[in-house]
């Protein structure tokens, strides 16, 4: 009986409601319990001792039964604990051989079974994580929660930002300055949650729930930096996944480094290879805007430089059209003076006294004086007889 | 009295008045017009780009319960 003096010992009516001691042992010097107290007792006791504990081992003898209670057993090279849960409480696929860390609370059962009830399980270790990696994988892009039908965009003019991080990580402090060095005028409300470990999805979900719920921002950025596998873990939380997805609101996810990829990656509308990368994605930059402004007005004024020049160019054309014309019509003019010329300068007297006419002026009475012009001599002479002349046929010819 | 317009709308009334200079609608006698309006639009812009900080807010809600 003496095996039983510490716990009996550690036990203090004080603090439990059950297991006090029905009578005094036949040996007057142990507590004496019912089965059912003693297991009370032991349980109580357990509970004050080590309300929650983690183990880590390999899982063996893994199985479900009903489709509700999960069973295995968590071993190392000597011993072996079993376990038992809720299949709602599984997070990432087990199957034996993996090496996990699970939270439990040990209990007696009432028939004397010692076993670590779980709250929580998951892999660790490349392998393992590998493993349950790829298992969830497979079973969620089969349910489509990776299809990329299912996505939705950055919004335009994003003026309101819900984060997910913790804000002691230097993944998230890459993202503040970024968006600050980039952009301007955004409201960012930033949920401060754990980014690895156990409890980091139950707490990353909850802050989903908590920008669905308020709906006031119109993008989740869920952001981490890098870590090794086993840190990022987290982010291959079946549960976690399906809430990413599950999100009215778009989310962009850039957790860890570029090589890294999780399934809250493929589960996202947007996925950014690392914090600094989704901060660039989610932002205009203030140098781009600048760069645009400058083009823009380039372009404006160019274009106006454009239609003046074609405006030029279209006014020169019609001048050439109307110099062509005019020129034409000068051409026209001055054939017709020609013309006239030529006409005029046949009707000159010095070329009709040319072809031999005089001309006579003065008194052409009989004894009077004329003066008669050749082409080549002026002649006075007096008029001695004058009489009429009759005008011979075709005399009007050359009219 | 006007509402005041964000960085946002006017870089987007920017981008209008800029396609304007490239469209059928163009108009020389109505360029300069149109220009000094996008020449007062960019120095606004410009002088907002300068300014305009985030507001970043740690929220107090705790998400580890």
């Amino acid at each position: 009986m003496s095996d039983l003096a510490g716990p009996a010992a550690a036990y203090s009516p004080a603090h439990a409601g059950a297991g006090v001691p029905q009578a005094a042992s036949p040996a007057g010097d142990a507590p004496c319990f019912t089965p059912s107290d003693f297991v009370a007792v032991v349980n109580q006791t357990l509970e004050y001792a080590y309300a929650s504990v983690l183990v880590t081992g390999e899982v063996a003898s893994f199985k479900v039964n009903q489709g509700k209670w999960v069973f295995f057993d968590i071993k190392d090279e000597e011993t072996s604990v079993p376990c038992f849960m809720s299949v709602w409480g599984l997070r990432q696929p087990l199957e034996d051989g993996m090496k996990v860390v699970v939270r439990g609370t040990p209990k007696l059962t009432k028939w004397g079974k010692f076993s670590l009830t779980v709250t929580k399980v998951a892999p660790v270790g490349e392998g393992s994580l590998k493993k349950a990696y790829e298992m969830l994988k497979r079973k969620l892009a089969d349910e489509g929660l990776f299809d990329p039908a299912r996505k939705r965009g950055i919004p335009e003019r994003l003026t309101r930002l819900g984060v997910i991080s913790s804000t002691q990580a230097a993944g998230y402090a890459d993202f503040v300055k970024i968006i600050n060095a980039r952009w301007g005028g955004m409201k960012v409300s930033v949920a401060h949650t754990q980014v690895q470990g156990m409890d980091a999805p139950d707490q990353i979900i909850r802050a989903l729930q908590y920008f669905n719920e308020r709906g006031d921002v119109r993008m989740i950025a869920l952001i981490r930096g890098g870590g090794s596998a086993d840190d990022l873990s987290c982010f291959n939380d079946e549960k976690l996944v399906r809430a990413v997805a599950a999100s009215k609101i778009p989310v962009i996810c850039g957790i860890g480094h570029e090589v890294d990829e999780s399934l809250c990656d493929l589960a996202a509308d947007v996925r950014a290879s690392t914090p600094s990368n989704a901060a660039e994605m989610l932002t205009p930059d203030k140098m781009a805007v600048r760069a645009r402004l400058m083009t823009e007005m380039g372009g404006m004024a160019l274009a106006v430089k454009n239609a003046i020049n074609a405006m030029l160019g279209g006014l020169g054309a019609k001048s050439a059209d109307w110099k062509r014309v005019i020129c034409a019509k000068i051409d026209q003019n001055a054939a017709l003076v020609q013309q006239k010329w030529k006409l005029i300068a046949a009707l000159n007297p010095e070329r009709v006294l040319e072809r031999g006419y005089a001309i006579i002026a003065g008194d052409k009475s009989p004894g009077g004086v004329v003066k008669i012009t050749t082409f080549t001599e002026e002649i006075e002479a007096k008029i001695v007889k004058i009489q009429e002349r009759k005008v011979q046929d075709g005399g009007k010819e050359g009219n | 009295m006007a509402e005041k317009r964000g960085i946002s709308e006017k870089i987007a009334e920017l981008d209008r008045l800029s396609e304007w200079f490239y469209s059928d609608d163009f108009r020389l006698e109505e360029a300069t017009a149109k220009y000094k309006e996008a020449m007062k639009l960019a120095k606004e812009i410009e002088s907002d780009l300068a300014e305009m900080k985030n507001e970043i807010e740690v929220l107090a809600e705790d998400f580890s319960k």
